[in-house]
Order: structure tokens, then sequence, then C-alpha cells
């Protein structure tokens, strides 16, 4: 389903922030990276989405292929349709209600009928437990309510793989739940999923698959038994004793 | 002499206000134009259009760093020596010109400067969805890019209603130019300048009140 190969990423001709990635994702993977802070995870995902460009690699999303050496605007246009991000800071178009920001790409990237997308977009909050906030601004909305219209907004491109970027890190703690619930019931869907947390037990308990990553590498991948219980790498032991306590 | 003759302000105000229909087309002609001309200025400048951005700059470093006053003269004497054109234009189309191009570079810092204080969070969520730049432009970053250009260009426009006085100096019969002959006709300054000064107060405070009214209805919505 996704497939990245070689990636790497330079900032300013000298900040290495990826290093050589490759990495698989299966259809159906429910896959949550770990790490500390700084160690590339949102470039990362950003760069899947090419919100970020590569600075070498090839990412393939389902059948779209884009080349870091040589791509076209259109290219990137339809890897970005293969995907679809929930940000840290939810990021809903502000100037729109609830509904109308699940409806946005329906109707200006996948050409639907205004009908069309508001069915979805109804069916997509009710989903997510917002129908009841359809018609409120996002400054109206609480962050766990506008990150929920945010991952329905996410659902309504019906991506290939759904990417989080930790999507709960800006949340009150009371907050917290509600969103975690919402991405608990999408795993549980066999939706694909790539999701960067500093929830552990969270992502020990959704993800049938766990990467640790550290200073722009994988440093570790497995199941969330291996990462998780019976840690190896030190620097992963270390990472999981610090965020524990 | 007598210092203030309310009959002659009586007789002088309705003449000079049947001109206000010159001021107040030369403003919104000039709105309009620069408000065309500063959004494709405040696009070039925001999405940093290579070689175009930088003469952008030049440009409107020039027309904000010198007098309207000087421009007009600069344009309708000056330039007329090498242009047919503006030499045979007529004295109320050079000064809407110049009220366009100087106000354009205004308008446009003002437009950049809201298009600047969206946040980046809104492209990226724009851009992740797929959508084009165009469609991310005009349906998010435009729409909110408005709301907080409001106040800023409602001032241009009121500056543009108080700068299109400057028509007189190439002899246009607008509220100040008339003013200007009836006193000197009459060398009654006092009630002809007072009827001027009156009338741009009165309209600039009922713009000012739109203004206001205006921001609460943008701010309410959202
Ligand atoms: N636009 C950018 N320009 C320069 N450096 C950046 C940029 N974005 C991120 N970085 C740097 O890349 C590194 C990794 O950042 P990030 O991917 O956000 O890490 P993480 O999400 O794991 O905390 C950081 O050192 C950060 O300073
Ligand atoms: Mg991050």
């Amino acid at each position: 389903m996704v497939e990245v190969k070689n990636l790497s990423k330079t900032f300013d001709g000298h900040t290495e922030v990826l290093k050589n990635i490759d990495l698989n994702v299966k259809k159906n993977d429910v896959v949550a990276i770990l790490g500390p802070s700084g160690t590339g995870k949102s470039t990362l995902l950003r760069c899947l989405n090419y919100l970020c460009e590569p600075t070498t690699g090839t990412i393939r999303i389902g059948d779209v292929t884009v080349d870091a050496a040589h791509h076209t605007k259109q290219e990137v246009r339809n890897l970005r349709r293969k995907s679809a991000m929930v940000f840290q800071g939810y990021n809903l178009f502000k100037n729109k209600t609830a509904k109308e920001n699940v409806m946005e790409a329906l109707v200006t990237v996948q050409k639907k009928s205004k009908a069309e997308a508001e069915e979805t977009a109804i069916r997509l909050l009710d989903k997510v437990g917002m129908l009841d906030r359809k018609d409120f601004y996002p400054s109206k909305m609480s962050g766990g309510q506008q990150q929920r219209v945010g991952i329905a907004r996410a659902l309504a491109v019906n991506p290939d793989v759904l990417l989080f970027d930790e999507p709960t890190s800006a949340l009150d703690p009371e907050l917290v739940g509600e969103v975690l619930n919402t991405i608990r019931q999408l795993a549980e869907e066999d939706s694909t999923m790539i999701l960067v947390t500093h929830e552990i037990r969270f992502a020990r308990h959704v993800a049938n698959r766990i990467i640790f990553m550290d200073g722009g590498v994988i440093a570790a991948d497995g199941s969330p038994e291996e990462i998780i219980d019976n840690p190896e790498n030190p620097r992963l032991r270390q990472f999981l004793n610090f965020v524990s306590k | 002499m007598t210092l203030f003759t309310w009959e002659y302000f009586a007789e002088v105000f309705p003449l000079i206000l049947s001109k206000l229909d010159v001021t107040l087309t030369l403003t919104v002609i000039a709105s309009f134009f620069s408000l065309v001309i500063g959004v494709i200025f405040a696009l070039i400048g925001y999405y940093k259009i290579k070689g175009l951005n930088l003469i952008l700059k030049v440009w409107s470093s020039f027309m904000r760093g010198t007098p309207a006053a000087t421009q007009v003269f600069f344009f309708y004497y000056g330039l007329a020596n090498f242009s047919s054109i503006i030499l045979n234009m007529s004295p109320t189309v050079a000064v809407a010109v110049i009220m366009s191009l100087n106000m354009s570079a205004f308008v446009g810092e003002s437009i950049r400067g809201a298009l600047m204080s969206v946040d980046n969070g809104q492209r990226e969520a724009a851009m992740s969805l797929g959508m084009s730049g165009f469609q991310m432009t005009t349906r998010v970053i435009l729409p909110q890019a408005v709301r907080v250009a409001l106040p800023p260009l409602f001032n241009d426009i009121i500056n543009l209603f108080k700068m299109s006085s400057l028509a007189f100096l190439v002899g246009v019969r607008d509220v100040m130019g008339i003013a200007k002959i009836e006193g000197a006709n009459s060398f009654k300054f006092f009630e002809c300048y007072a009827c001027v000064m009156l009338i741009y107060w009165v309209i600039t405070m009922c713009l000012t009140y739109v203004q206001k009214h205006l921001e609460k209805r943008f701010n309410a919505i959202y």
C-alpha cells in the first residue's frame, strides 16, 4: 500500500533530518511511529504527503509513485489524493463550518456534487460524533471536537492511508480520550494508518506494528510485543523508560 | 467686510456640493482600479514571483515614497512631453490614473499583510487534500485574508476620497476645484473652504461608520 525507498531529507543543504529511510506498509496495517522529538517523525509524515519535498527517494502510495529526482506537480497532487493528513494543530479551515470542512475536498478535488458531498459529510460527522456541531465554525469548537472534525475531513477523501501527526499533543488532557477513541474505532475498521504519537499505551493497544525512529533513521521496527514489551535497542529502552515516567 | 456671511455660505454650499459627484466618481473609479492592481501586486509579493517581485518592490517604494501631488504633476505635465496619450488625456482621467497607481501600492501592502497573516497550517491542510494552488487561494486564503484586510483597505479608500482633492491641481472642477474658483471670484475664502471641509468631514464620517459596521458583520461570522 505504501512503499518508501531510500528517502532522505536535508534542510538548508546541511541538516540531514531523514537518512535513507526504507519503509513498507501493508494494507490494513496500523503503524505507530515513536521516538524522541526532533528525530524526523513529522518530516517523514510530511514527505509522504509532499508537504515537504524529499531530497532523494521514491514514495509509492497505491498506484501512484513519485520520485524526488524528477516529479511533476500533477504527480504530487495525485500522490496527495492517496493519503490524508490529520494535523497536530487540527488546521481546520477557519472560514468554513464543520460540514463545509469535510465537504471541501470532495467538491473541489473529487468534483463530487454538493448533494453527494453533503451526504458524505453528514455520515462522517456522525461517525466521529460531531453531527450536532455540523454548522459550527472551528472557533466555536473545543480542540477535541476540532480534531474529530479533522479526522472526518481526512476520511472524506477515502484515502489509501491516513497519516496522523501527534493528533492529541495539542489537546488538554481531558480531551485526549475522545480523539483516541475515534482513532481506535478506525483502526478496528481496518483502515491503513501511520500514526506518530507519544501515547505509548495507546500505540501498544491499537497498532499492529511499531517503528522507533531515532536520529533520522528507523532504529527499531516490529510488533508491539517486540518493541514495547521486550525492547532490545538500548536507545529505545532509554526512550521508553523516559516516557513512561 | 464681515467675517462670515451665512447668506453667502448658504448660496455657495449647494454649488460646491453639486460637484461631489466628480469627487465621488474619482474615488470609486480609483478604488476599483487600485483594488484590482493591488490584489495582483499582493499575489506577486505573497508568492514571491521571480523577477516581478523585485520590480514591484521598487515600484511600490517609489509610489509610497513620493507625494501624490508631485506624482500628478510629474505624470500630467512631465510625462506628457513624451506621450501623446497623456498629452491628450483629460485631467480627470489623469488624476484617476495617478490615484489608482498611487493607492495600489498601499492596497497591495494591506492585502499582502493580510495574506501573510493566514497561518501556514491552512495552506498545508489545503495542499494535503490535493487542492490546486488556485483552489487554495480562492477558497481558503483569500476569504480569510479579506477579513484581516478590511480595516486597512477601508482606510485606503478613505485616503483616496481625500486624495481626490488633488484634482484641482490640474484644473478639475471637483468639490475642491470649484471652491477655489468661487473663492477667487468672491474673495470669501473662509466660507468656500468651510463648505469643503464640512463636506469631506461628513462623508469621511459616513465611510467610517460603514467601515465599523462591516467589520462587526465580518467578525460575527466565524
Ligand atoms: N522547515 C524546516 N527547516 C529547517 N529545519 C527543519 C524544518 N522542519 C524541521 N526541521 C528540523 O528537522 C528536525 C526534525 O524535525 P521533525 O520532523 O519535526 O521531528 P519530530 O517530529 O520527530 O519531532 C528538527 O531538528 C527540526 O529542527
Ligand atoms: Mg513532530
